[in-house]
């Protein structure tokens, strides 16, 4: 198609933004002299309607079939402009921006008139540019109508159920035995002290009831390959050794098994035996096996689960079993862990003193399920503490630690003062902080309520580190701001509310899905104000602490948000290809495999012709990074919208000096 | 091996055990101790007196031993920590190294940064090792159990690296245990001596050390040991004045240099290891060591 | 009426060598609470290093409280902001003598005694010895110790970064 170029430059004052320094105008005027502009005009808001309209009617009454618009970064406004573009009968793709506001106006305040010379030389680069634009087709892809959910918290049964309420099939999968996460693990939630069980339990059920959803619980992410609309999952499900089809759930297994380990879900505190139901409203309702301890794999004795069950249900010799599944989109919501205060501050004695006890800890103390039944007991002597210590910002807020702070501590601080309180009530509570964040809804009032209590006092000041005397008794001294008094404490119990890491899972997850991360580890969203569940990679969602330290409230909220973003991912059904794909001349490539290799994408392959081998790009993989393009040694390849002979010409006219 | 002896200012001028065991054990475990040729003040305890001739001081006398080829062992923690942040902050700060080497080439001597300081902490587990040392003692000691007190210096800051570590074992206590005496963990085991609070308020100082001598005795120890000669001389020379300050009788117990109890495991007469210099009734110790 | 004016005084900190950072300072009051010199004076390096930021610490260099640091650099192990109060006070410690208020006499007595002898002590001390034997370093056998070659090049050379004798 050799069609005589007919280029439209339309320039914007964006109010005062570029006009303020860029004389606008001149910059028309320039624009009109350079060969096939046709139309040169400026306008106040180009991005507004009657901006954009000024460009559709000019490209059908003018026959323009080349657009430059001059405004601010077409990381704004680009697809407004492709948009006016379609409506004007013209491919969107025919359309080059000239950022004449974050690369000039904006920069050069205090130079008008050099400033006003740089917005010529970047509109004739964007014309030079804009004479060899070609227009682009995409391909419109089908979306796998069907959604992927990685971790069984709060979070992700809260996407789950979004996504199946709306239509559509959900994979749920939790590498636990039971879904739950560690909500499950809460007592009661703040503010309202809601039994923490009483209100996830309910979910739980909805979610194994659901029809949509597919539970795979005890299973692992193994490997994710694809794009948006349509990703292959590779799942493996552990072995639980027992057929869950078989199994009733009944729990005679459980009581007969004559071993027992710690329990992991009571955090070491308290055991479990080696056949075990995580905790009592475990969803599903199946014993695993925990393979590792069993006596029967270690020694080939006992069998006792198997000799009891009524149902026939053990099988030891289940095998991992691994499942493919394909998706459209993936949410991500794997949660958090504590950080590991014993290793990293060995000063606060945590692992060293037994009555030295994280939050979480002392909510499995506090809870009817855990391993006291609710009692709270000091774990060295199992008798109530009547001098509790609550120590706050325990490695947050630290530039040696964790920088950030853990949003929900100050809460969940004074909240577990309340739990001492409310089931020792001869009991004082010293609660150690630096700042109050008591930000959500009820938590200020919440504050107020614990803050008036007498036997709980607050102290201004983050204790350095904490001692064990002679005789096992715990003291520390801190330095109460408020009263202008250093203060030694004898405290028999110690609750350190420690900062939040995202859930180690995590780490490898990130490097499967090519999920970036953030400077503090948490998966990174696209933008912090407006896009908080969307990732560089199309068709993966974030949401829960894996995103960023939050409370359940915003948890639930976040989730909804991402579970509404996989659904208009899904409900739409199709998705565009990338218009600046790679693309190969197989006739010039050489076979080398640089362009294979570099690609983050997968997105290249090399296929037999003619005896050697040549790279194919698959499109639909491809989202036009470039890297391939810049490496080819040989030429072969080139970017659509950015080859060779559309970017010389721009370079060289910013090259000519003036 | 050969090693610079950098004694500081404290050692030589009052702590004459510390250099007496010192001379006496080194050489037996195959470190020749060379004096350095010539020697100044660190500058830790002048640092609010002039900040810079603290880190010109330590490159002065790195320089000095790089000059004669040998690396350092610097028996004070102050000393050690002074050579080892300099080193630490003229490798950071290029400036600093430009402005230091100027100064040092008026005397003919510059600074690269290849001479290694060590502590005797570092020279007897890291060089010598716990068990040439188990293997070098021909008394092994009684079970009886010491408190180790590392000293702040040992210890901090850690990003710039230090002998002992607040984690775990020390390596103090390892080498305690080396020569037959029993170790065991104490509340309070990286805190202060008092020292540096001596030139402010001596009363201050005094009440610090007998906070940390108070531990000692809660916890039944036999005796203490440490490699510092400030710490030293505040916990073993301090006790009468720490019973008079706060009235606590208790306040007594055996201290004495590791150097000291390595040498009696060794076989080395008590005066060549300046036992006779302890200020804390040692004498107790001694005789149950002795049999 | 005392206002934010003096910042000069901060400006002098941050010229002293070191890693003082006090305008990160959130006052979290942590390494007062694990201070030695606290539990035993008034010092409260808190104090110090808000004094500091605010231009306010001309009264702790008066008072001299900044000097009973007993330079455990515990504050500087653990400030969570880098703040080390440590390095603010000892900076504060140089600018206090550059504006000519007087450390604690033994100091005074043992940087001069650097700057005549190149250690911080004149000359090896006489012990006595629980046996009621006075000894000192040469009657021990120990070797001479050595000074810096060129006294007065020494002093030269530390004059030269601003360390001088003391009154």
């Amino acid at each position: 198609m050799v069609e005589e170029p007919k280029v439209g430059v339309y320039v914007c004052h964006c109010g005062v933004n570029i006009a303020g320094v860029v004389n606008v105008k001149a910059v028309v005027e320039y624009a009109s002299t350079l060969p096939n502009v046709v139309v040169a005009k400026d306008y106040p808001f180009m991005c507004s309607d009657p901006g954009q309209n000024l460009i559709i009617e000019d490209i059908k009454t003018k026959g323009l079939n080349r657009i430059v618009v001059a405004s601010c970064s077409p990381r704004m406004h680009e697809p407004t402009f492709r948009k006016a573009l379609e409506r004007a009968g013209l491919n969107p793709y025919l359309l080059e921006m000239a950022n004449i506001r974050e690369h000039c106006s904006w920069v050069h305040e205090k130079q008008p008139q050099e400033a006003t010379e740089k917005a010529k030389e970047l509109v004739e680069a964007a014309v030079a540019k804009a004479r060899m634009l070609k227009p682009i087709e995409t391909v419109k892809m089908p979306v796998v109508k069907r959604a992927l959910v990685i971790g069984g918290g709060i979070a992700g049964i809260r996407a789950a159920l979004d996504i199946a309420n709306s239509g559509f099939e959900v994979y749920l999968v939790e590498k636990r035995p039971s879904i739950g996460g560690n909500m499950a693990r809460l007592d009661k939630t703040f503010p309202t002290l809601d039994c923490s069980q009483c209100i996830l339990t309910p979910l739980m059920v909805e979610v194994a009831q659901h029809p949509n959803i597919k539970l795979l619980t005890y299973s692992e992410v193994q490997s994710i390959d694809g794009s948006v609309g349509n990703f292959t999952v590779k799942i493996l499900k552990k072995p639980r050794y027992v057929n869950e089809d078989l199994c009733t759930g009944c729990g005679i297994c459980e009581q007969k098994c004559p071993y027992t380990v710690p329990s992991e879900f009571n955090l070491g505190l308290g055991k479990r035996k080696v056949i075990y139901f995580e905790f009592p409203q475990a969803v599903p309702l199946k014993p695993v096996i925990d393979r590792d301890n069993c006596v029967y794999f270690k020694r080939g004795t006992c069998r006792a689960c198997e000799r009891f069950c009524p149902a026939k249900a053990i099988d030891f010799n289940q095998q991992p079993k691994e499942i493919t599944i394909n998706v459209g989109a993936i949410v991500l919501a794997t949660g958090y862990g504590l950080y590991d205060v014993k290793t990293k501050m060995p000063e606060y004695r945590y692992g060293l003193s037994k009555n030295v006890i994280t939050g979480l800890e002392l909510e499995r103390l506090t809870s009817a399920t855990g391993p006291t039944k609710g009692a709270i007991l000091r774990p060295s002597d199992n008798r109530e503490p009547k001098n509790v210590a609550i120590i706050l910002c325990v490695g947050s807020r630290d530039e040696k630690h964790l920088d950030y702070c853990c949003r929900v501590g100050c809460v969940a601080g004074i909240k577990h003062a309340y739990y001492i309180v409310s089931h020792i009530p001869d009991a004082k509570v010293t609660i150690c902080y630096t700042d109050i964040r008591a930000f959500g809804k009820g938590y200020e009032d919440f504050y107020g309520r614990i803050r008036s209590l007498d036997n709980v006092q607050f102290i201004r000041g983050r204790p350095m580190e904490i001692f064990e005397d002679a005789n096992g008794s715990l003291y520390f001294d801190v330095f109460d701001q408020n009263t202008n008094r250093l203060i030694r404490l004898n405290p028999d119990l110690v609750v350190l509310e420690t900062g939040i890491v995202p859930d180690p899972s995590f780490e490898e997850l990130a490097k499967v899905l090519k999920c970036s991360r953030g400077p503090d580890g948490f998966a990174l969203e696209l933008h912090p104000k407006l896009r908080p569940t969307e990732t560089s990679v199309d068709g993966v969602f974030i949401a829960g602490v894996v995103q960023g330290p939050k409370d359940i409230p915003d948890t639930v909220a976040q989730a909804g948000a991402a579970a509404s973003s996989a659904i208009a991912l899904l409900a739409r059904g199709e998705v565009e290809s990338v218009p600046n794909v790679a693309s190969v001349n197989q006739d010039l490539c050489s076979g080398c495999g640089v362009c294979e290799v570099v690609c983050p994408y997968t997105a290249i392959v090399l296929e037999a012709r003619n005896g050697g081998r040549v790279a194919k790009v698959e499109a639909t993989k491809c989202k036009g990074c470039g890297a391939c393009a810049a490496a080819c040694p040989s030429g072969a390849m080139t970017q659509l919208g950015f080859e060779d002979k559309q970017l010389i010409p721009q370079i060289e006219v910013l090259a000519r000096g003036r | 091996m050969k090693m610079y002896l950098y004694l500081g200012c404290t050692t030589p001028a009052k702590q004459y055990a510390y250099e007496l065991s010192l001379r006496a054990v080194f050489p037996r475990l195959g470190i020749e101790l060379v004096d350095m040729p010539d020697s100044n003040c660190c500058g830790t305890p002048l640092m609010g007196v002039n900040r810079f001739y603290n880190v010109y001081a330590p490159a002065r006398l790195m320089a000095i031993a790089e000059a004669g080829g040998l690396d350092i062992v610097a028996p004070c923690n102050g000393c050690h920590l002074a050579l080892s942040e300099a080193a630490f902050m003229l490798r950071e700060r290029r400036h600093l190294l430009e402005q230091v080497n100027s100064l040092l080439k008026e005397e003919g001597l510059k600074y690269t940064g290849k001479v290694k300081v060590y502590h005797p902490v570092e020279v007897l587990y890291g060089l010598v090792g716990v068990e040439k040392i188990s293997s070098a003692i021909s008394n092994k000691l009684p079970p009886l159990k010491f408190a180790c007190h590392p000293g702040c210096h040992l210890v901090r800051p850690s990003h710039i690296g230090r002998p002992e570590k607040r984690d775990g074992k020390l390596k103090l206590e390892a080498l305690t245990e080396a020569i037959g005496l029993q170790t065991r963990d104490h509340p309070e085991k990286y805190e202060c001596c008092g020292a540096a609070m001596i030139p402010y308020s001596t009363d201050a100082a005094i009440k610090t050390v007998a906070m940390r001598i108070k531990r000692f005795v809660e916890g039944g120890f036999d005796g203490v040991t440490t490699l510092c000669p400030y710490c030293f001389d505040m916990i073993d020379g301090k006790q009468d004045a720490a019973k008079t300050i706060t009235g606590d009788r208790s306040l007594s117990i055996p201290t004495f240099y590791y150097t000291q109890l390595l040498g009696l495991a060794m076989g080395i007469s008590e005066r060549e290891l300046g036992l006779n210099l302890n200020m804390s009734p040692v004498g107790s110790v001694l005789e149950k060591l002795r049999r | 009426m005392q206002t934010y004016a003096q910042t000069n005084i901060l400006d002098a900190v941050r010229k002293v060598i070191g890693d003082q950072r006090p305008e990160a300072c959130y006052q979290c009051m942590k390494c007062t609470s694990g201070c030695p010199a606290a539990k035993v004076s008034d010092y409260r390096p808190h104090m110090m290093v808000i004094l500091t930021k605010a231009g306010l610490a001309e009264e702790v260099m008066q008072s001299g409280i900044i000097w009973a640091c007993s330079m455990c650099l515990k504050c500087k192990e653990y400030c969570p902001q880098d703040v080390a109060p440590f390095d603010v006070v000892t900076a504060l410690k140089n600018v206090a003598i550059s504006r000519g208020y007087k450390p604690p006499e033994m100091l005074v007595g043992m940087a001069n005694n650097v700057l005549d002898y190149g250690y911080i002590i004149d000359k090896p001390m006489t012990i006595t010895t629980t046996e009621f034997e006075e000894v000192s370093r040469d009657t021990l056998g120990l070797p001479k110790l050595a000074h810096p070659k060129d006294m007065e090049k020494f002093r030269r050379i530390a004059s030269s970064f601003g360390y001088r004798r003391l009154s």
